[in-house]
Formats: C-alpha cells, sequence, structure tokens
C-alpha cells in the first residue's frame, strides 16, 4: 500500500468516525429536547406557545455543533486532503 | 460541475483588497427585495381596511416583538425594531439561496449567509452593540460584571463573553453553508453514475434535492429564530439589574 492510498483510507475512517460521532450524539441531544418538551406540555398544555419557543431555541442552539462538524469534516475530506482527486489519481496509477 | 461551493467571484478594490462581489451584490438584492416586499405591506396602512398580506405579515412581526419585549422589559423596548429587522433580514438572506441564480451563469446568488464574511460582521454587530448600550446604561462599571462572581473567574468571564459573537457567527453560517455543501454532495454522486448491482444509485438520489430543499427551507427559518433570540437574550443579560 502506497502512503497516498493510506492517506485516502484514513482520511474516509476519520470523515466516518465524525459523521457517526455526530449523529449519535445530536440524535440523542435531539431526543432529549423533544421528549422534555412534550413531557413539559403534558404537565403544563396551556404554556404550549412559550413551551414551543424554547424547544426551537434549544433544537437551534444545539444542530449547530453537528452541523459545525460535518463542515469541518467536508472541509477536511475535500480541501485539506482532496480524497475524490486522490482516489481518481491513484486508480489512474493502479492501471 | 459548474456550481462550486467556497469559491466566490472576486472584485479587486483598492484599499479593500479581494472582496466577494457575489456576497455583496446579493445582499444589495436582498435589501431591495425586503424594501420593496415590506413597502408593499406598509401601503395598506394608508386605507382603513384590513388587508390580507398585513394580517399575515403582523402575525409574523408580533410573534418576534412579543418575545423581544417580554424577554427585555421596559429598558429594551427601544430594542424591538432592531430584533424584528433583523430577523426578517436574515429570514431573507438564508431563503434567497433557492433561487439558482449561479446555476445559470449569473455572478450572484445563491445564500450570503454561507459566507462567513456575512455572519460574522452579524454577530460582532449585535456583540458591540450590546457593550455599548450595557456602558451607556450603568457606565462604565458595566465591565465589573466580569470579575463576578469571584475574581479568579475573570479570564473564564472574559472567555465566555468573546466565544458569544464567534459561536453566533459560526452556527448561522455552518447550517447554511452545509445546507448548500448537500447539494455538491449529491450533484458528485449524480454526476459519478453509480451502479449497485442492477440498481442505479444516481437515478435514485435525483429525488433527494427535494428533501433537503425543504430541509434548508426549516433549517433558516430556525436558524434565523435563533440567531435573533440569542442576541435578545445576551441584550437581556447585559441590561438586566440583577448581576
Amino acid at each position: 500500500m502506497t502512503s497516498e492510498a493510506f492517506v485516502a483510507g484514513i482520511t474516509l475512517l476519520a470523515f466516518g468516525i465524525i459523521v457517526a460521532g455526530v449523529a449519535l450524539g445530536s440524535a440523542i441531544g435531539d431526543g432529549n429536547v423533544a421528549g422534555k418538551a412534550v413531557e413539559a406540555i403534558a404537565r403544563q398544555p396551556e404554556a404550549r406557545p412559550n413551551i414551543f419557543t424554547f424547544l426551537f431555541l434549544g433544537v437551534g442552539v444545539l444542530e449547530a455543533f453537528p452541523i459545525i462538524a460535518l463542515g469541518l469534516a467536508f472541509y477536511l475530506l475535500l480541501v485539506v486532503v482532496r480524497v475524490p482527486a486522490l482516489l481518481t489519481h491513484l486508480s489512474t496509477v493502479a492501471k | 460541475m459548474h456550481e462550486r461551493i467556497g469559491e466566490h467571484f472576486l472584485w479587486h478594490l483598492p484599499v479593500l483588497g479581494d472582496v466577494h462581489a457575489d456576497t455583496i451584490m446579493t445582499t444589495w438584492l436582498v435589501m431591495i427585495v425586503s424594501l420593496v416586499f415590506f413597502g408593499w405591506v406598509g401601503a395598506t396602512y394608508r386605507s382603513k381596511f384590513i388587508s390580507r398580506r398585513q394580517t399575515v405579515v403582523e402575525a409574523a412581526i408580533n410573534y418576534i416583538a412579543d418575545l423581544a419585549s417580554g424577554t427585555l422589559g421596559e429598558k429594551g423596548e427601544p430594542f424591538v425594531p432592531f430584533f424584528i429587522a433583523l430577523f426578517f433580514f436574515i429570514f431573507l438572506l438564508n431563503q434567497f439561496g433557492i433561487f439558482p441564480f449561479k446555476a445559470v451563469g449569473l455572478t450572484f446568488g445563491g445564500s450570503p449567509t454561507a459566507d462567513i464574511n456575512t455572519t460574522l460582521p452579524y454577530a460582532l454587530m449585535i456583540f458591540f452593540m450590546i457593550q455599548y448600550v450595557a456602558v451607556k446604561q450603568k457606565g462604565i462599571k458595566y465591565f465589573a460584571h466580569v470579575t463576578k462572581p469571584f475574581w479568579f473567574l475573570t479570564p473564564i468571564n472574559i472567555l465566555e463573553e468573546l466565544a458569544r459573537p464567534a459561536t453566533l457567527c459560526a452556527r448561522l453560517f455552518f447550517n447554511i453553508f452545509v445546507g448548500e455543501l448537500l447539494f455538491v454532495i449529491i450533484a458528485s454522486i449524480i454526476q459519478a453514475g453509480v451502479m449497485i448491482g442492477a440498481i442505479n444509485l444516481s437515478l435514485l438520489v435525483t429525488v433527494v434535492p427535494f428533501f433537503i430543499q425543504f430541509f434548508n427551507f426549516f433549517v433558516g427559518t430556525i436558524q434565523a429564530f435563533v440567531f435573533t433570540l440569542l442576541g435578545i437574550v445576551y441584550l437581556s443579560l447585559a441590561i438586566s439589574d440583577d448581576h
């Protein structure tokens, strides 16, 4: 295995780990926020509009971190290592 | 693939250097659109009858206004119009990326908020406005709040203050930027012509941009709302009496 193939493989692995962690964390967080909001509405149905406001605020603030991580992961994949170009290069070398 | 992410049409200006011309042009276009739209809505106030457009826009404005005046209290009453304008402007900037001006070869188009040069000034504007307002209301002793509750927490408190504009800017920028990036990823999958067994994956993913566009509309609305609401919350923290 050449060092270029190693770099491409490791970068793809890192990208996969980042996306998996991001999906797991944001899913747990979103579930927590929505579940707590449902609990609060069940306890106090008259406070529903106010709870909705803070539900969307919570989801918006929380959703930012996975999106930032995803953006940085794509930056790693497409700009720092340029994996698509690297893979095309490797396939032409292999032929 | 003509549409590229992270590449901007540049103007070479004498003092400023290279500036992102597409972002500037699109922002000006959105300013014209919002002026014309709200002028069109506001024109109905001259007649005695309540029109439908007035009802619809007032519902949205009242929502933000109630939120702002409820959180800020009496002291923050002058800032309510600012936050209403901020919400609607950022909302329009976020949603403007839906028009494919760049795809048909024009030099402008796309969401201006998908450029960090747009979101950072807005975050800094809110940051400096809050410092100015707080100093004007409480005097220079406002800055003593970084030493509370203990003096040795001062570095952490200063870091917390500075992290606010940074996260405000990064949150809006990355949300809109990743939304545009997803289209490029889908486009590259379609272009690659992927076949898995007998299934043509590239043909299947052509329906995905529809859902991404819906997701982007949702995210753009939520992020404009979050940006405005966090600005309101930070301002209310700065001008409240109980520090």
